[in-house]
């Protein structure tokens, strides 16, 4: 189960996810990043602090935006991941690309 | 062997009742001789009477047998060989009653002998004309058998056993005893005339046909009637053949039935197209309601669904609209009618507001017939049936007709039966299609299954110094793990594990891939680092945008023991050291491979050295075993593995993995609930080099 929130907050885009990511939703989460960068997003925060579980197809979403994140000079941060899911992302080396902030404020800060 | 006895009884029956019958003339002929020469000759009037009866049994049994065998006959082929035999008996009877006219009052006009013959003639071919037509009505009368008229037909049978062996009690007198049994056999004869359920199903022609035999079969009996009462008045004949109870109750059968058949089929004739029309759409029906056959297509259904409906309503015009969505082959088809009046009339049903309100409901399944009436200078009502297949109305059938309001309530109740058992036919040969198409896929992924199964080594390489083993398992058919072992040279082995983002097919396509570049690089003797940033050079031109793949790889140098590990984004591997008894996951930078797509990958892997001693363990894993899920939500994780590993160590790299994935499988209450591929391979070092 993976349900989506958005908010704007100084004119950066927050995506709170809430509950799992996993390969039969990872397209809900694609198409919701997808929708704030044709709407001309260019300062986006993924909160993970309700999100329990990010599947590999998860991850996917997130790295196939890197590439064109960097192109079209979009910022991507992620901020408040629980441990696991923290882990996961290290594990698979995606914190050395996307910058990891303990909580939503360190991200907005930076 | 059965059937030569029964090819003789025919014959056989004949045979006797041409030889009874020649011994009743002879019999009855020296009878004469001896009254004109008035010499007693000793001959009774019964013997003539057993003959007679010998006679009547004989061609029964020759016609039930004769009939019999031909039971497939129709019905105007049964009436017709009986107007055939009654056409030849009275034939025989006119032409010898006109050759007594021609004698006038020649003498041989007078010959006893000569009269005495021509009787017998006729009353033998009086008797199989009629014995014939009994068991024709017979045939008739039972053509709907019910346990009832079975047991009247025997009961008319056991009477006219009867009725044939009266004469020896009665000798041939009129009195009271025949006029009772005469009545009693004309009753029966009367009710099972009842029995005429043959009739409606002969067609309008055949009722035409059948009626004009019924007529020269009533003239026949008539006929012949009259001439036997012309017999029975002439003196000349001493013992009467003809004055017989059977006789008699045989010519009243026969000619009650045949009127009754005669009056029933000349009442019905009107009638006769309402019950063809209603048996043509009962086998319309059928044919609708038959499964497609395999060959066959939806448009042959929708041309006889077609033809079906415009013959229920005696439609003038009429055509099939198919949605454009579902418009697969063909024109539209069109009967009587031209496309330009189509189009006419496309046009003035559209103006009608019932008819688009009637296109654009919501719910096509609820959808009724619309008849609605036309300003068109030819049609003037028409009615749209629609054609809902799966709760989606794939188009409409219009009917037109030349006549204001043609469309009754009838009409229109069978049209919808039609469409909808059409529509069920078409649903159900769709369905099947599909079904045949999943078979077919189910086929395919076996076959990928057993392709992908051969993608992983049977046989892993190792020298003697380590104990291998490996295990894997995709969560649908096909997964996306990958392991593999090379030989690099007598004392360098190269191991790798793999996992492909995501699940199913197209991790599968990964996979292979995988095996591909890792069977590719690993030959050109490359450090595991130099390894992973040339496979994630290679992958980035292979991998779908968001798909990725995390590997493992090591290359362990047994002659120095020495190991040297890489780490591409995958599930820390668990090295387990038998000297401190302790083991730790061996995590250190190292991104998955196509996540990065640059030279700037170069930046984010490592590689590291290690020693190793006899009686280490390594742990090659995959996520799906770490985040394998219990029913309460929690993970396996890597505290378990490492727990595990650490109290079995001392067993066989083979019992380690056994321990550790029954202990996944119960950790997660199980061997289906884990839904990723979770792979592993567990190496154990030896004393021995």
């Amino acid at each position: 189960m993976l349900r989506l929130e958005k908010s704007t907050e100084n004119k950066i885009e927050i995506l709170s996810l809430f509950g799992e990511v996993d390969a039969s939703n990872s397209v809900i989460l694609d198409e919701a990043i997808q929708e704030l960068v044709d709407g001309g997003a260019k300062s986006i925060i993924v909160d993970g602090e309700k999100l329990d579980y990010i599947s590999s197809a998860g991850l996917g979403v997130f790295m196939s935006y890197l590439e064109d994140f960097n192109d079209k000079g979009i910022s991507m941060k992620i901020c408040g991941l629980t441990p696991k899911v923290h882990e996961v992302f290290k594990i698979l080396g995606l914190d050395q690309l996307i910058p990891i902030y303990e909580d939503r404020a360190a991200a907005s800060a930076s | 062997m059965v059937k030569l006895p029964s090819i003789h009884i025919g014959k056989l029956s004949l045979l006797l009742s041409i030889l009874v019958w020649l011994g009743l003339l002879f019999v009855d002929l020296v009878r004469l001789f001896g009254m004109i020469n008035e010499i007693n000759s000793g001959i009774s009037d019964e013997i003539t009477w057993i003959l007679e009866i010998l006679f009547f049994f004989t061609l029964y049994g020759f016609y039930s047998y004769s009939i019999g065998k031909n039971i497939q006959s129709d019905f105007l082929n049964l009436l017709w060989r009986g107007a055939s035999t009654g056409i030849f008996a009275s034939g025989v009877a006119l032409l010898i009653e006109l050759f007594y006219l021609s004698l006038g009052d020649n003498k041989l006009a007078t010959e006893p002998f000569l009269k005495n013959f021509f009787y017998h003639v006729n009353f033998a071919l009086t008797t199989v004309f009629l014995i014939s037509s009994a068991l024709l009505w017979k045939h008739l009368i039972l053509y709907q058998k019910s346990k009832q008229v079975v047991k009247q037909w025997q009961a008319f049978e056991f009477a006219m056993l009867v009725a044939m062996f009266f004469v020896f009690f009665n000798k041939n007198n009129f009195d009271y005893s025949f006029l009772f049994g005469m009545v009693i056999l004309l009753v029966i004869s009367a009710v099972l005339s009842g029995n005429l359920k043959w009739i409606p199903y002969l067609t309008f022609k055949e009722k035409w046909k059948s009626l004009l035999f019924l007529f020269i079969i009533l003239i026949c009996i008539g006929y012949l009637f009259r001439r036997f009462m012309a017999y029975s008045e002439a003196e000349t004949y001493q013992v009467n053949l003809t004055d017989n109870l059977f006789l008699m109750a045989l010519f009243g059968f026969i000619f009650i039935y045949a009127i009754f058949s005669f009056l029933v089929t000349l009442f019905n004739l009107p009638t006769s197209s309402v019950f063809e029309q209603k048996l043509t759409e009962a086998i319309n029906f059928q044919r609708l309601s038959q499964s497609i056959q395999p060959g066959e297509n939806e448009e042959q259904v929708l041309d006889i669904l077609l033809d079906s409906c415009m013959s229920a309503s005696y439609s003038d015009a009429a055509w099939i609209e198919i949605n454009p969505e579902e418009q697969k082959t063909g024109a539209n088809q069109l009967r009587f009618l031209d496309e330009p009046t189509k189009n006419e009339l496309s046009e003035l049903i559209k103006t009608h507001k019932s008819a688009t309100e009637w296109a654009s409901t919501d719910h096509p399944e609820m959808l009724q017939a619309l008849a609605i009436r036309l300003a068109h200078p030819r049609y003037e009502s028409t009615l749209l049936v629609p054609l809902v297949i799966n709760k989606t109305a794939i188009g409409r059938i219009v009917l037109c007709k030349e006549v204001r309001d043609g469309f009754n309530k009838e009409m229109v109740n069978i049209i919808s039966t039609f469409v909808r058992q059409a529509c069920i036919a078409v649903e159900n040969h769709r369905l099947l299609n599909q079904a045949i198409l999943n078979e077919r896929y189910q086929e395919e992924l076996k076959i990928a299954q057993r392709v992908q199964k051969a993608l992983l080594p049977t046989k892993l390489d190792h020298p003697k110094s380590f104990e291998i083993c490996a295990f894997s398992n995709a969560a649908d058919e096909v997964g996306g793990d990958y392991y593999d072992t090379f030989k690099l040279d007598e004392n360098r082995y190269v191991l790798i594990i793999g996992d492909v983002s995501g699940k199913g097919t197209s991790a599968a396509f990964h996979m292979s891939q995988m095996k591909g570049v890792f069977h590719s690089l690993i030959q050109l003797n490359l450090s595991p680092s130099q390894f992973m940033i040339k496979a994630n050079s290679a992958l980035s031109k292979c991998l779908g945008k968001n798909h990725f793949i995390t590997a493992s790889i090591f290359i362990i140098d047994t002659a120095e023991k020495k190991i040297c590990h890489s780490r591409a984004g995958h599930i820390p591997t668990l090295l387990f050291k038998a000297k401190e008894a302790t083991s730790e996951f061996m995590l250190f930078d190292g991104l998955g491979l196509g996540i990065l797509r640059n030279k700037q990958y170069e930046n984010h892997v490592q590689e590291k050295t290690f020693t190793y001693e006899s009686g280490d363990i390594l742990v090659l894993i995959t996520d799906g075993i770490v985040e394998a899920k219990n029913q309460k939500g929690q993970q396996f994780g890597f505290e378990r593995i490492r727990s595990l590993v650490e109290i079995h160590h001392a067993k066989s790299p083979n019992e380690i993995q056994t321990q550790l994935i029954d202990s996944l499988h119960v950790f997660v209450g199980g061997v289906r609930m884990i839904d990723d591929d979770y792979s592993m391979m567990v190496v154990k070092f030896n004393n021995d080099n």
